[in-house]
């Protein structure tokens, strides 16, 4: 696990993430929960309104099942949903591709920065380091919600996106300080040797890093309480005919840990 | 021309698919020029996402004030900060513009509160062209820009820290008289031809290599001569408007094929010039393309379009004088002529031409 600097705000210009930040981590049963959509850098984003054309899924999971997020076009919070009955949710948002086209210099400091490697070299390899880019993204973004006491036995859930993060514990169930084992899947499958980021609103610069085994594992030990959001980024080449060189996908995942869960946990 | 069909692909790209599936944000950008003396912007965007921004960027942490009058005033105390990522150039000359901060409370509990900013200043005298840049957004933004003697607002969309492309501030100066709008679109008309036009440049070369008969040159230059004056003058009178997707790329055809038909053809024939006249109805709409990006004066409208398209003209002249002098009349007999200067520059006019058709349709 590594640290880095402080790198802040919209310099890095493309490379942002997008992670869903609900009005609410802890609601009471019945109570109506904002689903906001944010992208940018260190926690810090903008809001981005419902946009239908870009929604391939935006659903809740919750013990009752799946439902769709609803929510009015162009609106912020992007989504609403109402908690039917106590217990964990698990809120998801998968989008449809946005192309953009970077210059050469832009995209390598991008991979560098995702840790993209693998890609780093496939564009050596071909010699295209020089090259401009084509790239279709696409977001994978989930929250866990918690209405009521906090059990663990309640679960993160496979939503069935690309790029997708699980979390194999349930975060609001955990003692501070205690490890969290986060499972990264490609297309289901887990995924080796990615770059998984960690990070907390209240000190977004002080990173926690790994890349995953070969079991698509990794494990943040969490100390600080409040929002955290963990998140990586794949990046396949796009198969021949397509309009982009590269598809990327950015999986994150939001959560709160909460000030009593060290208690919670011990019971 | 290779770049202003870069600008239609562009375009047609943020009108289309690809708009929507941008991430759009909330932030909205408005320019509003008066009378060519003074500029207004203002900016919408979330009070609560800027004071993020703002506080982070100087290190510190959101207050816990959180009204729309504490985000006002949290705004405002950031003002040096906050003008570092706003940058209004004339010229790409940055001015220093003076800022009102507002923030309105939320409508109702489920939105945010909106932050209001207004720049405003004087433009500075002689400016031609203004471009804009707004690095307090991660997200895609609308920018609109509008001269309110033309009223013809253009909207871009712009990602976070994106520099707009440059809009002409053509109406500038009212003071600006009809002499001197004839010389500046005259300029305009000839130097989209020399030196920015290469494809039109490398139709006319096409045209002068056929035959070595100055009434070759003649006959095909005046077809081409009246053919675009007809499409330039109806595009600009909105009687004709054809799609710069179809018409850059069948630009580029024209070329490839006038330039074909020389290595095959060595005599003009009458059909030659029927097509000449019908490329330059294309050539035309080009040139309208070009010129409704630059904007025309409403009152000097009529001055303007016929300057241009003389500009135009002397554009297309110096070209033919320039082949004149550089391949020359005098060595049209020779019998190696065709085969060193006509077959291989016809050639390469064809390889470029159908090279930029290809481009133009990606």
């Amino acid at each position: 696990m590594m640290s880095h600097p402080l790198t802040l705000i919209v310099a890095a210009l493309f490379a942002h993430d997008m992670w869903i930040e609900p009005t609410t981590f802890s609601p009471e049963p019945g109570q109506t929960v904002g689903v906001k959509l944010r992208v940018g850098q260190d926690l810090i984003g903008d809001p981005i309104p419902r946009n239908p054309a870009l929604i391939n899924q935006f659903v809740v999971v919750d013990a009752g099942g799946r439902k769709p997020v609803v929510g009015r076009d162009g609106a912020d919070p992007a989504g609403f949903l109402r908690v039917a009955t106590p217990g964990l949710l698990v809120v998801g948002y998968g989008s449809n591709p946005s192309a953009v086209e970077l210059p050469a210099d832009k995209f390598n400091q991008y991979l560098k920065e995702e840790g993209l490697d693998t890609i780093l070299a496939l564009r050596a390899r071909r010699n295209e380091t020089g090259a401009k880019a084509n790239e279709l993204f696409s977001r994978c973004a989930k929250s866990l919600v918690l209405s009521g006491s906090p059990a663990a036995a309640q679960g993160d859930r496979q939503l069935g996106f690309t790029l997708e993060l699980v979390v194999e514990r349930n975060p609001y169930a955990i003692r501070a300080g205690a490890d969290l084992p986060v499972r990264l899947t490609y297309e289901k499958r887990p995924l080796a040797g990615a770059l998984v980021v960690a990070m907390n609103r209240l000190n977004p610069s002080e990173k926690l890093s790994a890349r995953t085994g070969s079991d698509g594992r990794v494990r943040f030990r969490l100390q600080s309480r409040g929002l955290w959001l963990i998140k990586a980024v794949h990046m396949v080449p796009t198969p021949a005919g397509s309009n982009a060189q590269w598809a990327s996908y950015w999986a994150s995942l939001t959560f709160e840990l909460p000030a009593t869960s060290a208690k919670v946990a011990m019971r | 021309m290779m770049r202003r069909a870069l600008a239609a692909a562009v375009v047609a790209m943020l009108c289309g698919a690809a708009m929507q599936a941008h991430e759009i944000g909330t932030t909205r950008v408005s320019v509003l020029f008066q009378e060519g003396r003074t500029y207004e912007v203002e900016i919408v965007t979330d009070a609560t996402a800027l004071v993020e921004k703002l506080t982070a960027s100087a290190g510190g942490s959101s207050p816990a004030d959180s009204s729309a009058a504490g985000l006002q005033s949290t705004i405002a105390s950031f003002d040096e900060k906050f003008r570092q990522r706003v940058q209004l150039a004339f010229d790409g000359s940055s001015v220093y513009p003076a800022i009102w901060y507002s923030v309105a409370p939320a409508i109702d509990a489920a939105s945010a509160p909106a932050a209001t900013i207004r720049l405003t200043g004087q433009i500075p005298s002689g400016a031609r062209q203004f471009t804009w840049k707004f690095g307090w957004t991660f997200a895609s933004y609308a920018m609109t820009v509008r001269n309110a003697s033309s009223g013809n607002p253009r909207t871009e969309w712009l990602e976070g820290s994106q520099t707009s492309a440059p809009f002409p501030l053509t109406t500038a100066s009212p003071a600006a008289g009809r002499l001197d709008i004839a010389w500046r679109y005259f300029t305009l008309g000839f130097t989209h031809i020399l030196p920015h036009g290469l494809d039109h440049m490398l139709f006319v070369l096409g045209i002068y290599l056929l035959s070595g008969r100055a009434r070759s040159v003649l006959l095909q230059v005046s077809a081409f001569t009246v053919a675009h004056s007809i499409t330039l003058g109806m595009s600009m009178y909105g009687v004709l408007s054809v799609s710069p997707g179809i018409v850059e790329p069948l630009i580029a055809v024209s070329i490839a094929y006038v330039a074909i038909e020389n290595i095959f053809l060595s005599e003009l024939k009458s059909w030659r010039i029927a097509l000449v006249f019908a490329f330059g109805l294309l050539h035309g709409m080009g040139f309208a393309g070009a010129l409704q990006e630059l904007g025309l004066p409403r009152s000097e409208f009529l001055t303007a379009l016929l300057t241009f398209n003389l500009g135009v003209e002397a554009g297309q002249l110096a070209v033919i004088v320039a082949a004149f002098l550089l391949i020359g009349r005098h060595w049209a007999d020779r019998a190696w002529y065709r085969s060193r200067i006509v077959v291989p520059a016809s050639m390469l006019i064809a390889c470029t031409a159908v090279y930029w058709t290809i481009d133009r349709l990606r």
